[in-house]
């Protein structure tokens, strides 16, 4: 291991927020996390909200960007231009949800399209992973898309949902009819904390699908922008304590772990990977670094 | 003037038919749906007896001569629409107080202002004569302005826009579920004055005449999505499907086949000679094939839904959508736009995979064999329609007729209404919308 320390930066540009960290380790170990900056996207250009969220992360940390070692994009590549490699997104949740919990070992990330569930190994290497994939149904995105309709700001949704004492069973699978269901919610006097805590269980049904189906076990870090919303999280959590209850065959003891740097895990995960890739290059020899490659 | 009405309260729009006791169109009238399903359909009520009102001035007027209905009108938009932004205001006023942190209220207030009186200054362009609007719901229009509005000023004044639109999305709400009266007579006259100016007596009588006669609802027949919970007394709903095929086959009476693309579920109906239905399919599990993946899509591109149409028929070539979720359609459409693909080529390529669901929806329930009528809200879209002819052309032949016409949105309320009138005409008894106050019946209110 080298003994000289590494300034990297990590990008996740994300469907809806990009996600900027800036980190100092020595080829990935010992890391310490400088600075972070998130932004919405909206309906801006990605590749220039990313710009300016990168630039915004300099700034906090006090780098030049010519500082830097690597610059790692994961996710969306291509909206990430001045990147000196890129990583695979599975890869880059799992090293970085290592990081914000170096015992956990299993992730569940839950962003604004998809979500997904990974299991790994102590060095942060995916040994099995989950996700939904042909329809967005248990998104961020349209939680989001109620969250608006309800006419309720998305960072308290999360606390209204808590409230609910009843809460109301949303039937339809569909992320988009959904929006509708909660209309006629709406329209048959159903609270909006009872609508929310509906909604987040329908949600969280899916996601524990998702850590059985990995055979998740122990701590599970949770990612993704919905990490922050505390009303999913104590969805998923009685969703968990229900199938305990009900059913015979016991499933392995599970404990959510959500930590506020959880948006960022991927960008975290991403910087520390492109720290051990340039040591890796450097040793090598090799000046010239890989545009894009695969780890 | 006595009448039957119609209303078919959609998950997108809500839309209402009047029609006299010989079954001709009075007026029609439509609004955004809106969780509070009481106030859509009497806003959707209010919009048609506005226009069979609007169709009796353009008698009246084309007897005596001078101004035009047409401009008239447009003026009776913009007082409407000014009474409505003073609602606005009051939800504004209301939401900022509730705020928690009085700092905000000091920063946000001023701000709100100034957007809101952006807004008057901007209405009289928007409701010009042949002015172009996006939509024509006053969710919609307010909402352009207020964010444009919002923009500057939040640039401006160097407070979050978030917090601005925030305040807009709060307000809007209870603006929307909350009835508010319409003073018809009032409205007209305000815009009768800012038309003709108050030297014009034989105008102003004219107006005032056609405001004051009173409209008799003799009967009611309400239809729409998830029938349990329409606003309506039970003995006065009728299924959708019945509805869309009765009217339908009213429209165009060789229709056999009617495929219903509304907000939220598809339909392919299949009718015999009397407009019965004897068969049909549906898909309401999933929003990819119905109208809220047009709708989804507009908004993803901040367009009006029924800008999305003509745009797309401006495309050179259809890119192949692969995604078959709504949600990642956009996804797609958004990475699709950045890679510099045309934003119609793209367009062409979703209303093409909206309409190819749509098909085998129509196999499923027994095909297309003589004439097929197209309706719903799907059937103002042009390149829906056109896209919808070439597959039929594909897998049916040449020979079909399709019948789609941009009135076909309301197909399902003109159902409900010709059922309305058998209930009069066999002596039934009245069945009146219980939606419908005092305040918004009657001839001058």
């Amino acid at each position: 291991m080298s003994a000289r320390t590494h300034l990297t930066c990590g990008i996740d540009p994300g469907a809806s927020t990009a996600k900027v960290a800036v980190m100092r380790s020595r080829a990935g170990a010992d890391a310490e996390l400088l600075a972070t900056a998130t932004q919405r996207i909206r309906r801006r250009d990605v590749r220039q909200v990313v710009r300016s969220t990168f630039d915004e992360a300099c700034q906090a940390a006090g780098v030049d960007p010519e500082q830097f070692d690597y610059i790692a994009s994961t996710g969306d590549a291509d909206s990430v231009e001045h990147r000196t490699g890129h990583f695979y997104s599975m890869t880059t949740h799992a090293r970085g949800a290592l990081f914000l919990a170096p015992d956990a070992r299993a992730a569940l990330d839950v962003g604004a399209l998809h979500a997904r569930a990974l299991k790994m190994d102590g060095r942060g290497r995916v040994l099995g992973h989950r996700m939904t994939s042909q329809c967005a149904s248990g998104s961020g995105q349209f939680l989001e898309n109620i969250a608006r309709y309800l006419g309720v700001p998305l960072e308290d949704v999360g606390e209204l949902s808590k409230t609910g004492d009843a809460p109301a069973k949303v039937s339809s699978v569909c992320a988009v009819l959904a929006e509708t269901d909660v209309i006629n919610m709406v329209s048959r006097d159903i609270g909006t904390a009872n609508i929310l805590k509906g909604i987040h269980l329908s949600i969280a049904g899916r996601l524990v699908k998702l850590l059985r189906a990995i055979g998740a076990e122990g701590i599970v870090v949770v990612t993704g922008g919905l990490s922050r919303d505390t009303g999913l999280m104590a969805a998923v959590e009685e969703v968990v304590a229900a199938e305990k209850q009900k059913r015979r065959r016991t499933h392995a003891e599970v404990t959510l772990f959500t930590h506020p740097d959880g948006i960022l895990a991927g960008a975290i995960g991403a910087a520390l990977l492109g720290a051990y890739r340039y040591e890796q290059l450097a040793q090598r020899g090799t000046d010239t670094p890989i545009i894009s490659a695969q780890l | 003037m006595k009448c039957v009405v119609g209303i078919d309260l959609g998950s997108t729009t809500t839309k209402a038919v009047l029609l006299d006791l010989d079954g001709h169109i009075l007026g029609r009238g439509i609004t955004n749906s809106r969780s509070n399903y009481e106030v859509a359909c009497a806003v959707a009520r209010e919009e048609a007896l506005t226009a069979t009102r609007f169709t009796t001035l353009e008698r009246e007027l084309a007897k005596t001569g001078g101004a035009s209905t047409a401009e008239i009108e447009a003026a009776f938009r913009l007082e409407l629409y000014l009474d409505q932004l003073a609602g606005l205001q009051a939800q504004i006023e209301r939401a900022l107080g509730m705020l928690t942190y009085v700092g905000q209220r000091a920063t946000l207030g001023p701000a709100a202002a100034a957007v809101l009186e952006a807004m008057r200054a901007e209405a009289p362009s928007l409701f010009a004569l042949g002015g172009e609007r996006k939509s024509d719901f006053f969710r919609d229009v307010a909402g352009a302005s207020f964010m444009a509005a919002a923009e500057r000023e939040a640039e401006l004044r160097r407070v979050p826009f978030e917090k601005l639109s925030g305040l807009f999305d709060r307000a809007i709400i209870d603006v929307e579920t909350t009835a508010q009266t319409r003073k018809f007579g009032d409205l007209l006259r305000r815009a009768a004055l800012r038309v003709a100016g108050s030297g014009d007596a034989a105008f102003l009588g004219s107006v005032d005449r056609v405001a004051a006669t009173p409209i008799e609802e003799l009967s009611f027949v309400g239809t729409g999505y998830g029938r349990q919970t329409l606003p309506f007394p039970k003995e006065a709903v009728r299924s959708e499907i019945l509805c869309h095929g009765r009217g339908a086959h009213r429209v165009f009476p060789g229709t056999r086949t009617v495929l219903d693309i509304g907000g939220q579920d598809t339909k392919a109906i299949q009718v015999d000679d009397h407009g019965v239905v004897t068969s049909f399919q549906m898909n309401d599990r999933c929003a990819a094939g119905c109208g809220r993946y047009l709708g989804y899509i507009a908004d993803e591109l901040g367009l009006g839904l029924h800008e999305l149409g003509p745009l797309a028929l401006g495309a050179k070539r259809v890119v192949k959508v692969n995604s078959t979720c709504t949600v990642f359609a956009g996804a797609e459409l958004r990475e699709r736009l950045s890679l510099g693909e045309r934003r119609e080529d793209i367009l062409a390529g979703l209303h093409r995979s909206i309409m190819l669901r749509a098909m085998s929806l129509l196999a499923r329930s027994g095909g297309i064999s003589d004439q097929f009528s197209f309706t719903g809200g799907v059937c103002k879209n042009a390149m829906a329609t056109k896209v919808l002819r070439q597959l039929v052309d594909e897998n049916y032949g040449e020979e079909i007729t399709l019948n789609a016409h941009p009135d076909s949105i309301y197909m399902g309320a003109l159902g409900a209404a010709l059922f309305a009138l058998d209930d009069v005409r066999a002596g039934r008894p009245a069945m009146l919308p219980t939606f419908a106050t005092a305040a918004t019946l009657g001839g001058a209110a």
